[in-house]
């Protein structure tokens, strides 16, 4: 099939141009003569209409559709809104069998919610794909639209045909005096004045202003791309890290799958006074907490990093409070206050040895709960540390072992040689913990073992010989490369909202035929604004009309 | 501008479909956050009680059974005897068994292994780094290696003799 | 200074701009509806009065912002962060935004119509506790507040679109007209004026057993047996009611009840799905707020003898709807880039700052996405012919009850049905 694309003023136009692109004529009306022109992109031909689509242009125009963009963004908002129905899984921290979890909480409708992935509909492929599909949408919409538009834009010619004029949606029409040459020339610097650039033939006139305008929806759509693309892509493996590490006041922790180290030197919390709190909540015992923060140092180890038989070389490169809303940053990772637990945890204690009998000191050692040393001299006796056990109990045989790794109920076992002694040496259990010697029995046990509990006697003298960790503070480990994307591409949005939103491209052209002069206004926004400036421009070239009647009221109804 | 459009086209669509595959791939698949029956075990580096660092890599090409355990877990303590008398039958034939134990010091393993007489491998996970790699929350977890360096089995729970030993048979044949 | 006299002041102003905000509707409506008496130039007698409405509308407005100044000061925060302080900016935002649309158009009738969105939304906040609360750690952030004071703002100019484009609706369908269309329109525009009326009836039956000092408790005890230990623990939670209830919470027992003409028993209790004690206190308001709604609505149809659509639309007559449909459009258009701005950037910024995630797809950053996605699909609309008008008119309609959707009923309904995002 053959198309005429020639306009009647000799310019061979493209498939699918709605008017021409020299003149202005309409080529092509799909809903009949006589009404308000379609002035989307111009009339120029978007890049994929073409003559014979072959299947790549069919694909290629699917996404070019600004009718399949809006099905995919109505199709993106049904489904997000079903995700909101029930929370999701990714709400729940640890949820190990969603599917019960559902049915059990929700009931049927609950179990059907979850049969049908509803549970965790922003990570199902469908969802996905949406977002997908509409990050094609904006590339090729983009791209088919840009250029012509563009084009169209950049070579205007300034007399148009009449009934380009006079079918667009702001017209005038009126008899003038004088030449037609004067008439143009005064209204210039009118024009002018108002913002606009005036282009001007001896019986014609073209004033624009604020094209950039135009450019709005692209730049948004651009900045979408780049904040798609990051959102879909930061889950690649090394992009991203989310790791939870619980750091004990006072001890150096290493990061995982980092080179760095953070110290948790004093965990704070802090709730307000009664007094601070409104008179609903006084007396009610609800606490409303004020401040959490870490006093965070951060190391970065410089050698013997992956030798875990080597100490690690640390070097200090930040200290920063952590708090929420404030966490800490260096060089892309970042720590986030998230919870804290202030049950405090036994580092170590620094007994003395004493003599019951004479109440004679033999010094004070240290013993640490983890990796303590494993003899010590005092005075006259050594001490050689047999066994420990970090939450003692007695198991179903009577022997002592340990109820979990952590320094709960610790005690330790040593056996004792020195004066008086039985050469092998005598056993001897120790609780650092008060609470514990006495719900253990320490004597009873040292009492079987061997009845050291009347000679002998470790004792810890002063709160300052235990050391503890009074809290434990969970930091949010993060790294996310991709982040920086996700700001650049929303800066860029709010550009492109800027330009498109808040200026209008304007433009109006003007002829002169026999003494009457014809004028059409066009603007992508605001006819309001646009009909009041063309009104205060014929009131200064002497004309005075009605603003309302500037409207071409055909497209009424 | 003409001539380029088709390449052009083509491009921007093959660019489409891969990065939306692998986007939507990825989504299907899952970011699964610890290691499943087919993966490669994460690597590690641990200090082992023998005094040396033993990595992952040091096994290659060996069919492993990496075990991990506590002092304080029962089902643990329950099943060391049956994985030291594997350890016995198969060390020589290119399977190795190795312990890791979850955040206790050298000191309490020590003792523990010299009072039960086990002398397979064990390493200690100090700072837990494996037991966040691997993914572990009850003890104990057994994963069953293949000498392709490949998860053929994981097993959460206390094992028997006679399941290990059929797990190892599996896991050395052809 | 102290900070009491401020709050006191603040409260004060809070009150007195709220009645005269119900004063300038008043001679809004005087100006447009006093048009024909008798003996009177319509154009001059609508120009003054719309003078006098819109001096006192900005009256209203300077109260309302000392209101805020006030309170600011005194509670030494921006006062956005609970619903009360929310809800009354977002009714001063409303009236700043028809103050900035009625200097551009000049339309008084377009007073008639953003006053009283501004009066409810003004009532609604004032349902919820007053009182200066102190902020817990994640709520002290600059980016939380430009995050509220520009959603509210953006939210505040789809309210005006959405005056506009309902007076565009009200003006335009053919209330004499009897084909299925024209019954159609007619009936949906009932429907939407029954839907505000609705929300008049929540705050007439708040205010109604708030002043009579209603209440009952319920009682109820939560057992939950841990699947670990296999240990039941129960709590008994109670609940207050400030309305006589017609709902009691799912599993509950009377703890003491007034009796509310005669009844002196709950009528039904929720249904098990109903989780929560104050889910069914929530769904017991909503039943009530229906109720009064339904109430108001056949009193004044008794009183009017007419549908209230047909009431008010004579009110429109001289209105050019191509110009309703361009303020309406415009309105949304200004709105749309705050919007986006305030409800989806600075939360991301302010949720990456205090979670380290900048999205969390928590119901209510959902709902500010799905509000986005809708205006943006209005936007892509408008381009195409035929979705001027009326078509747009009710898109603009719909689009608010998505806004409202995302700042009361995902409040209301979504947290109700679950443990999360509990606020009153």
């Amino acid at each position: 099939m053959i198309i005429n694309t020639k306009c009647e003023c000799g310019h061979q136009n493209r498939v699918g141009t709605v008017l021409c692109e020299a003149c202005g004529k309409p080529l092509f009306e799909p809903d009949g003569q006589g009404n308000l022109l379609e002035m989307r992109y111009d009339g120029a031909a978007r890049r994929s209409q073409r003559a014979n689509p072959t299947w790549i242009d069919r694909i290629w125009n699917f996404f070019s559709s600004v009718k399949v963009a809006i099905y995919l963004i109505i199709l993106t908002l049904l489904g997000a809104m079903l995700g909101t129905i029930y929370p999701q899984e990714s709400t729940f921290i640890n949820l190990s069998n969603p599917g019960d979890y559902y049915k059990t909480t929700y009931g049927t409708l609950g179990h059907i919610y979850y049969i049908l992935g509803f549970s965790d509909t922003y990570n199902s492929w469908w969802f996905i794909l949406l977002l997908v599909l509409i990050g094609s949408s904006l590339v090729i919409c983009s791209l088919d639209r840009i250029l012509p538009l563009y084009k169209a834009l950049s070579k205007q010619k300034i007399q148009k045909h009449m009934e380009f004029l006079t079918r667009q949606k702001i017209v005038y029409q009126g008899d003038i005096e004088g030449s037609p040459q004067e008439w143009i020339t005064r209204a210039r610097p009118f024009l002018k004045k108002k913002g606009y650039r005036v282009h001007t033939e001896p019986d014609a006139l073209l004033a624009e202003k604020q094209r950039f305008s135009r450019w709005g929806p692209y730049i948004i759509h651009i900045g979408l791309i780049i904040f798609l693309l990051a959102v879909l892509f930061r889950g690649m493996p090394g992009l991203h890290m989310d790791e939870y590490v619980s750091f004990p006041e006072g001890e150096i922790k290493h990061i995982p799958n980092t080179t760095m180290y953070l110290k948790n030197e004093q965990f704070t919390v802090e709730y307000y006074s009664e007094k601070e709190l409104p008179t609903e909540f006084q007396g009610t015992g609800k606490m409303l907490p004020k401040l959490f923060q870490t006093k965070a140092v951060l190391y970065e180890c410089t050698a013997t990093c992956n030798d875990p038989s080597k100490k690690p070389v640390l070097k200090e490169v930040l200290r920063h409070d952590i708090e929420v809303n404030k966490p800490l940053s260096y060089k892309g990772l970042k720590a986030y206050q998230y919870d804290f637990d202030m049950t405090p945890k036994l580092r170590s204690v620094q007994p003395v040895l004493v003599n019951k009998v004479t109440g004679e000191h033999y010094g004070k050692f240290k013993l640490d709960m983890m990796n303590p040393q494993r003899s010590y001299t005092l005075g006259p006796y050594t001490l050689e540390l047999k066994n420990k056990y970090m939450d003692f109990m007695l198991n179903d045989d009577g022997e002592p072992s340990s109820k979990s790794p952590n320094p709960n109920a610790p005690a330790f076992l040593f056996v004792v040689k020195g004066p008086d002694l039985p050469k092998e040496g005598s056993q001897y259990i120790y609780f650092p913990k008060q609470i514990d010697k006495e719900e253990f029995q320490q004597d009873l046990i040292n009492e079987k073992l061997g009845g050291l509990e009347k000679k002998l006697e470790l004792d810890v003298l002063a709160m300052g010989d235990v050391d503890f960790a009074k809290s434990t503070t969970f930091l949010n480990i993060r790294t996310d490369r991709a982040m920086p994307f996700v700001w650049i591409g929303l800066g860029i949005v709010m550009l492109g909202l800027v330009l498109g939103f808040y200026w209008t491209h304007r433009r109006i052209w003007l002829r002169v035929d026999q003494g009457r002069v014809t004028l059409g206004g066009h603007t992508t926004k605001n006819w309001f604004g646009m009909r009041r400036e063309i009104s205060s421009f014929l009131k200064q070239m002497g004309i005075t009309i009605d603003e309302k009647s500037l409207d071409n009221g055909r497209n009424k109804g | 501008m003409k001539r380029y459009r088709r390449p052009v086209q083509i491009v921007i669509l093959f660019f489409i479909v891969i990065l939306g595959g692998y986007a939507i791939g990825s989504a299907v698949l899952g970011s699964h956050d610890k290691p499943e029956v087919g993966d490669k075990p994460p690597s590690f580096a641990l200090l082992g009680i023998d005094g040396s660092v033993h990595h992952l890599e040091d096994y290659e090409g060996k069919a492993m059974v990496i075990n991990f355990w506590g002092t304080w877990c029962k089902p643990c303590v329950k099943e060391m005897p049956a994985l030291q008398a594997q350890w016995e039958k198969w060390k020589d034939k290119g399977v190795v068994i190795l312990g890791i134990n979850a955040g206790e010091d050298q000191m309490t393993v020590q003792n523990f292994v010299d009072q039960r007489g086990v002398n397979f491998p064990i390493v200690l996970d100090s700072d837990s780094d494996a037991v966040r790699d691997f993914g572990i929350s009850p003890l104990p977890t057994t994963f069953f290696v293949s000498a392709k360096g490949k998860i053929t089995s994981i097993h959460t729970g206390e094992l028997d003799l006679e399941t290990l030993g059929n797990q190892i048979e599996q896991l050395v044949q052809p | 200074m102290s900070s009491f006299d401020l709050l006191e002041i603040s409260k004060h102003a809070f009150m007195y701009s709220f009645f005269i905000y119900c004063a300038s509707f008043i001679f809004f409506a005087v100006a447009v509806m006093g048009r024909n008496w008798s003996n009177r130039n319509p154009e001059q007698h609508m120009r003054k009065w719309g003078r006098i409405a819109f001096t006192t509308s900005s009256i209203g407005l300077a109260g309302h912002l000392l209101y805020f100044g006030t309170r600011w000061a005194g509670g030494t925060h921006i006062p956005v962060s609970n619903m009360y302080e929310f809800m009354s900016f977002l009714s001063m935002m409303i009236m700043i935004a028809f103050t900035v649309v009625f200097l551009i158009y000049r339309k008084t009738t377009l007073g008639l119509f953003a006053l009283p969105i501004a009066i409810i939304v003004m009532a609604y906040a004032a349902v919820f506790p007053r009182e200066v609360q102190p902020l817990i750690p994640s709520l002290k952030s600059i980016w939380l507040y430009i995050h509220v004071t520009l959603a509210a703002t953006g939210e505040s100019f789809f309210a005006v679109g959405f005056a506009a484009a309902f007076m565009y609706l009200l003006r335009t369908v053919n209330f004499k007209g009897t084909d299925k269309s024209d019954r159609r329109q007619r009936r949906w525009v009932e429907f939407t004026l029954f839907s505000i009326i609705i929300v008049i009836g929540f705050i007439v039956a708040v205010f109604a057993f708030r002043l009579g000092g209603y209440e009952t408790v319920f009682t109820r005890e939560h057992v939950t047996t841990s699947a670990t230990t296999g240990v039941s623990t129960s709590k008994v939670e109670n609940v207050a009611y400030t309305m006589p209830p017609i709902i009691a919470p799912y599993d509950s027992t009377t703890d003491h009840m007034e009796s509310f003409i005669g009844i002196t028993e709950p009528l039904f209790h929720a249904p098990s799905w109903i989780d929560g004690i104050t889910a069914g206190r929530k769904l017991n308001t909503i039943v009530w707020s229906i109720l009064a709604g339904i109430i108001i609505y056949i009193l004044l149809r008794l009183i009017i003898r007419r549908s209230l659509g047909e009431l008010v639309s004579p009110l429109l007559k001289g209105l050019d709807p191509d110009d309703l449909d361009e303020i309406s459009y415009r309105a949304i258009a200004i709105g749309f880039p705050i919007f986006t701005l305030g409800a989806l950037v600075f939360a991301m910024i302010w949720a990456q700052q205090a979670w380290g995630r900048f999205w969390g797809w928590d119901p209510k950053e959902v709902w500010a996405l799905i509000s986005w996605l809708y205006y943006s699909a209005y936007l892509h609309l408008r381009l195409s012919r035929g979705f001027q008008g009326r078509k747009a008119s009710w898109l603009a309609v719909i689009g608010f009850l998505v806004i409202m959707f995302t700042l009361v009923g995902v409040n209301l309904v979504i947290a109700g049905l679950h443990s999360y995002a509990g606020t009153n």
